[in-house]
């Protein structure tokens, strides 16, 4: 998954956008990064917590509450 | 660590009742009742609605009739509505050993009913509804209102969570000409409840209302806001609505079970356990997304919770998924691979139902245990948890 393929997951209840992550980073390969759009609660609340999981997580504000969020391996 | 203690379980049903449910829940009441009410507990089953006509059923009258004559079990119908089904008669003669309630206006088994969960869940000041069913379509809706009036009249503050097509019941502006007013009756409890010095709580799930066009986002301020709503509903979050399931109160829903023990002193701190059947195939309805997205955001917030698929729900872990590239819907066998690991969550599969259908869980999702009816009673009635909420999906 490169960073050209740029979901937007800023509709997803924070419990969706877990298992949703969940998923597509199992498919992930070591190097691979994956790139989405997110709100800020989803950032605090569900994206940044998988720093804790052995993944490297990074976001930049791309508009008011607009994250562009990035999780790799 | 297991404790040794009476349970009181109250079933309430009022949607059709297949063969096939009759038979696994008459099997799992009849092994976990299978003693007297001293050593074994109350174990009390409230019918109203679609679901009485499974006491006339060729193919369930004798399975409830055997039930019935259990010594813990108590059966209670609905007078009103078996009249007004036109099946009084049929079951008073077929079925002697079920209690039915006196003529009351719509109310008399409603009154039973709060009175028995408010025996059962002592100290209680709520009493709540799930409600998944729109308004007019179904008649679930009035089944809730029933409810909740009496239990604000029992002296409980009501509360509403409104999930999947149960928020439609949020819609403003409803004029049905001939059937009891959802929404005004909704508002017209909240006001009066209110009023009243009590507190009542009615929300709508955002995720659900947000799908429907309920709560629209205002381009202005880049947040939603309701749309068409009734004002004595809260749009709110999935998960604030299930911090509410952390609360020792009785939650019905439109096929429910609540177990709690009684000989002990009153847990209000341990949340209460979760079960979650899941019955409908996977993608054809929102049923199983729905139930699956409960229970897990219930095991995120750290309620142990217990998914068993039943029924038509085992086609979930049959066969590969495959959803096609623009079909937007969850693959529920990855979401269920992906959330394993979740130490709150257990998922579980019901043989017989495989058993029935022919089939057998995949390979890649076998690591999920296969129950029983006697392994299902032992786990429902598992005597660690000081109460458990069942609900169907």
């Amino acid at each position: 998954m490169d960073d050209d393929a740029v979901n937007d997951f800023t509709e997803l209840t924070c419990t969706n956008l877990m298992i949703k992550l969940k998923i597509l980073l199992n498919k992930l390969t070591p190097g691979e990064t994956l790139a989405f759009v997110a709100t800020r609660e989803q950032v605090d609340n569900t994206c940044a917590p998988f720093s804790s999981n052995g993944y490297h997580v990074a976001w930049d504000q791309d508009a008011e509450n607009r994250y562009l969020v990035r999780i790799g391996k | 660590m297991k404790h040794s203690a009476l349970q009181s379980s109250t079933f309430f049903f009022c949607t059709p009742l297949s063969h096939e449910r009759i038979q696994w829940c008459t099997e799992c009441i009849a092994s976990g009742a299978g003693g007297t009410p001293d050593e074994k507990g109350m174990f009390t089953v409230f019918v109203t609605g679609d679901a009485l006509f499974s006491f006339v059923d060729a193919q369930s009258r004798d399975a409830w009739n055997a039930l019935s004559e259990v010594p813990a079990v108590q059966i209670i119908a609905d007078g009103d509505e078996l009249r007004l089904h036109g099946l009084c008669d049929s079951v008073a003669k077929g079925s002697p050993g079920i209690t039915v309630t006196g003529r009351g206006g719509g109310t008399l088994f409603w009154k039973q009913l709060v009175s028995h969960l408010v025996e059962e869940w002592k100290g209680t000041k709520k009493g709540a509804f799930l409600l998944c069913h729109p308004p007019y379509m179904s008649r679930i809706p009035v089944h809730m209102l029933r409810f909740l009036s009496e239990a604000h009249a029992a002296g409980l503050s009501p509360e509403l969570y409104a999930y999947l097509d149960g928020v439609h019941n949020i819609h403003n502006g409803q004029r049905p000409s001939e059937f009891e007013n959802i929404g005004r009756t909704i508002a017209t409890i909240s006001m009066t409840a209110g009023e009243r010095g009590k507190d009542p709580w009615f929300a709508a799930c955002s995720r659900c209302a947000t799908a429907r066009g309920y709560f629209q986002m205002n381009p202005g301020t880049g947040y939603c806001e309701p749309a068409s709503c009734i004002d004595e509903i809260t749009i709110r979050p999935l998960k604030e609505i299930l911090g509410r399931f952390s609360g020792y109160y009785p939650i019905l829903s439109h096929t429910s079970v609540e177990i709690v023990a009684t000989n002990r002193s009153r847990d209000t701190e341990t949340p209460p356990r979760l079960v979650i059947f899941i019955t409908n195939p996977p993608y054809g309805t929102e049923w199983t997304f729905g139930g699956l997205s409960l229970a897990l955001a219930t095991a995120m917030d750290g309620i142990p919770t217990t998914v068993i698929f039943i029924e038509h729900g085992v086609y979930s872990l049959y066969g590969t998924h495959e959803v096609p590239p623009n079909d937007k819907v969850f693959n529920v066998q990855e979401m269920v691979a992906a959330t394993g690991d979740i130490p709150s969550l257990c998922y579980l599969v019901h043989a017989p139902s495989l058993e029935r259908r022919g089939i057998a869980v995949e390979d890649h999702l076998s690591g999920i245990q296969e129950v029983q009816n006697t392994d299902l009673a032992g786990i429902l009635w598992d005597q660690e948890f000081p109460a458990t909420r069942i609900l169907f999906f």
